[in-house]
C-alpha cells in the first residue's frame, strides 16, 4: 500500500507497453506484407530496407493479374469453397435439427463422434483419400475437393448448429406447428432466424477451412486449370528468378476474401469463438 | 398439419409415436453421417488395409506384403529422426503458442481505449491463410534482403546467424511461424474463459494482500485449468500432424531436412517416392503414436467434464 503511487503509474506504462508489442508483434508482418507488394523492384531489394515505400507502383498486381493464372486459381478457389460452404450449411442445419429435435437411439454418440472427428489430424487421411479419389475418378476434380473439405468440415459445423439449436426455445416451434405449420416451415421460418448467428458463423468457419487449405488441393489436383490459390500461389516459387513483390501481391490478394468476410461478421463470430475455434 | 406439437423431441418427452419419428430424425441426419463416414471414418479403415500393401501410388500395382512397412519404418533411421525433430517442433510451438496466448489474453481481458480493434489484429494472424503467413515469414527472415535479420543486425545483438533459413537455424523460424499463425486460438479461448471469472473472486483476494501475481497463480490459473488442458491438447495434435508449414519453410530453400517433421515424412514417402502402402503405414504409425500420448495425457490429466462443456 505504501507504493500504490508509482506503482500504479508503473504498471499503465507497462499495459501500454505491453498492448503496443502485442500490436506490432500481430501487425508488423500484414503491414509488411502489403507495403513490400507496392515497392518498386529495386527499393523492395534495397538495403537497409526502407519502412514507408519512397515509391509507390502496382507492377507487381499488374503483373499477378495479366502475366499468371492467378485469377483462374481465384475463381476456382471460389467455387470450392462456396459449394463446400453451401453443402455443409444444408446438410448441417437438417442435421443438427435432427439432433437437437427427433429421439433416436445413438443421437449423443453421433455428437461425441462429431467432436472426435473435429480433432482428427487430415493427414491421416491423406494416402488413403487420395487412393479413393483416383479409384472414383475425383482427382483432378473441383467436386472431388469440395467433398474432402465437406466432410472436414461438418463435423464442427454440426457441433456449433447443435448448440445453437438447442438454445432456441421448443415452444417457439410448438407454437408453429399449432398454428398448422409443417416441420420444414418451422425450420425454415422459426428455426433458422434464430439460429442465423450460428449458421452465419458456421458459414464463414467452413469457407476460410476451405479457402486456406493446401495439403489437399495439392494432393487432389494436378493439373494447373483447377488449382486454388494456396497451390497456385506457391507455385510462383518456381520461376526462374523469385519475384517477391509479385508472391506480396497474391498474399494481399488471398488474405483480402478471408478478411473481409472475418471482419464483416465478427460480432456473429464471437458466439462461434466461445464454441471452440476453427481447426488449424 | 399431421405431425402435431406433442411430437416434437422435448428431453423426457413421449416415446410411444417415436418409431416414425425417429426415421424422419435420422434421414435428416442421413447426409451429413454418409459425407463423414465415407470421407472421415471409411478412410481410416482402408489405411489400415493399405498399410500391409506395397502400393505404388499412381500405377495400380497392389501386392500383400504383410507387416513389411512397419518393420521397414521401425529401422528407418530417416524416420525416427522425422519423429524426433516432429517432437521438438510440436512441443516447443505448443509451449510457446500457450505461453503468447495466455500472454495476450491477459493483456486484452480488462478493457482500455481500442481494446476492441486491438482485439481484432490479434486475430488476424490466424484469420490470414498459412500458406500466405508462411510465404511472408520466407520474406521477412530472408537472408538478403529480410527485414528481420537486418534489424537484429542494426540492433547489434551478438550471436545472430548470417542466415536464418539455413539448416542450424530454420527450426528457430518455423517455431515463431507458427507461434505467430497459430497463438491466437489460444488467446480467444482463454480470453472467452477470463471473462466468465467473477471478479469478486480477484476482490477477496486483493483483501487479503495478494499481489498481482499471487493471484494470477492462485485465482487465474485454477479458473482456466480445463480450458489450458483441451487447448493444449488440441494444439499438440495439430501442431505435431502440421504439414503445410515445415513443407513450404523448407522446400522452397533447400535446407528442409532439418525441419522434415514426420508428416513432412509421410507425404514424401507417398507422393515423392509414390510408396503409397509405405505412406498408409506411416499415417498410421503417426495416428498410433498420437492415441499413446494423448491417452497418457487424458489419464494424467483427467479433464473435469462438469465444467467443460462451457
Amino acid at each position: 500500500m505504501r507504493s500504490a503511487r508509482p506503482t500504479a503509474a508503473g504498471a499503465a506504462t507497462l499495459a501500454w507497453g505491453l498492448r503496443l508489442g502485442l500490436f506490432v508483434f500481430c501487425a508488423f508482418p500484414l503491414y509488411w506484407m502489403v507495403v513490400s507488394s507496392f515497392k518498386a523492384s529495386p527499393e523492395l531489394l534495397a538495403s537497409p530496407p526502407t519502412f514507408f515505400p519512397h515509391e509507390w507502383e502496382l507492377r507487381a498486381y499488374r503483373k499477378l493479374f495479366y502475366e499468371t493464372n492467378f485469377w483462374t486459381y481465384f475463381q476456382n478457389t471460389v467455387v470450392v469453397a462456396g459449394l463446400t460452404t453451401l453443402l455443409v450449411l444444408v446438410a448441417g442445419t437438417i442435421g443438427a435439427y435432427s439432433l437437437t429435435r427427433y429421439r433416436y437411439p445413438g443421437r449423443a454418440a453421433v455428437a461425441r463422434t462429431m467432436l472426435l472427428a473435429y480433432m482428427f489430424p487430415p493427414i491421416i487421411l491423406m494416402v488413403p483419400l487420395f487412393l479413393l479419389a483416383r479409384n472414383l475418378g475425383l482427382t483432378n476434380s473441383r467436386i472431388g475437393l469440395a467433398l474432402t473439405y465437406i466432410s472436414f468440415a461438418l463435423p464442427y459445423a454440426l457441433w456449433i448448429l447443435r448448440a445453437f439449436f438447442q438454445s432456441i426455445p421448443l415452444d417457439l416451434e410448438h407454437a408453429a406447428l399449432i398454428d398448422g405449420a409443417n416441420r420444414a416451415q418451422a425450420l425454415l421460418h422459426v428455426v433458422a432466424p434464430l439460429a442465423l448467428p450460428g449458421m452465419i458463423a458456421t458459414a464463414i468457419f467452413t469457407f476460410i477451412v476451405a479457402w486456406n487449405d493446401f495439403l489437399f488441393a495439392l494432393v487432389l489436383i494436378g493439373v494447373d486449370e483447377l488449382k486454388t490459390l494456396p497451390v497456385g500461389v506457391n507455385d510462383f516459387f518456381h520461376m526462374a528468378v523469385v519475384d517477391w513483390g509479385l508472391i506480396m501481391a497474391a498474399g494481399v490478394m488471398v488474405t483480402i476474401p478471408a478478411l473481409v468476410f472475418f471482419i464483416a461478421v465478427q460480432r456473429y463470430l464471437i458466439a462461434g469463438w466461445g464454441a471452440g475455434g476453427l481447426k488449424g | 398439419m399431421t405431425v402435431h406439437a406433442e411430437t416434437l423431441a422435448v428431453p423426457g418427452g413421449r416415446v410411444s409415436r417415436g418409431s416414425r419419428e425417429a426415421w424422419i430424425g435420422l434421414g435428416l441426419l442421413l447426409p451429413a453421417a454418409v459425407l463423414v463416414f465415407a470421407f472421415t471414418l471409411f478412410p481410416v479403415g482402408y489405411n489400415l488395409w493399405l498399410g500391409f500393401q506395397a502400393k505404388h501410388a499412381l500405377r495400380p500395382t497392389t501386392a500383400w506384403v504383410g507387416l513389411e512397412n512397419y518393420v521397414q519404418i521401425l529401422q528407418d533411421t530417416d524416420f525416427w529422426r522425422s519423429v524426433w525433430v516432429g517432437t521438438v517442433y510440436a512441443v516447443w510451438s505448443t509451449v510457446l503458442q500457450i505461453g503468447t496466448g495466455v500472454a495476450g489474453a491477459l493483456i486484452l481481458h480488462r478493457r482500455f481505449p481500442g481494446c476492441d480493434f486491438l482485439r481484432g489484429v490479434a486475430l488476424f494472424p490466424y484469420m490470414i491463410p498459412t500458406v500466405i503467413a508462411v510465404f511472408v515469414w520466407r520474406w521477412l527472415m530472408n537472408d538478403l534482403y529480410g527485414v528481420v535479420p537486418y534489424i537484429l543486425s542494426a540492433l547489434h545483438i551478438p550471436g545472430m546467424p548470417e542466415a536464418w533459413l539455413a539448416h542450424g537455424t530454420i527450426m528457430l523460424v518455423l517455431i515463431a511461424v507458427s507461434v505467430w499463425t497459430f497463438f491466437p486460438f489460444v488467446l480467444v479461448n482463454v480470453l472467452a474463459r477470463l471473462q466468465t471469472i467473477p471478479p469478486e473472486l480477484y476482490d477477496a483476494a486483493r483483501v487479503d494482500g495478494a499481489s498481482p501475481l499471487r493471484q494470477f497463480v492462485h485465482v487465474t490459473l485454477p479458473q482456466l485449468r480445463n480450458v489450458l488442458l483441451i487447448v493444449v491438447l488440441l494444439r499438440g495434435i495439430w501442431m505435431f500432424t502440421k504439414f503445410e508449414v515445415p513443407w513450404l519453410l523448407g522446400f522452397g530453400g533447400g535446407a528442409g531436412e532439418a525441419i522434415r517433421t514426420l508428416p513432412v515424412f509421410t507425404y514424401q514417402r507417398s507422393f515423392t517416392y509414390y510408396q503409397a502402402g509405405m505412406g498408409a503405414a506411416l499415417s498410421n504409425v503417426m495416428f498410433a503414436l498420437l492415441l499413446a500420448v494423448v491417452t497418457i495425457y487424458l489419464v494424467a490429466f483427467p479433464p473435469d467434464v462438469e465444467e467443460q462443456d462451457a
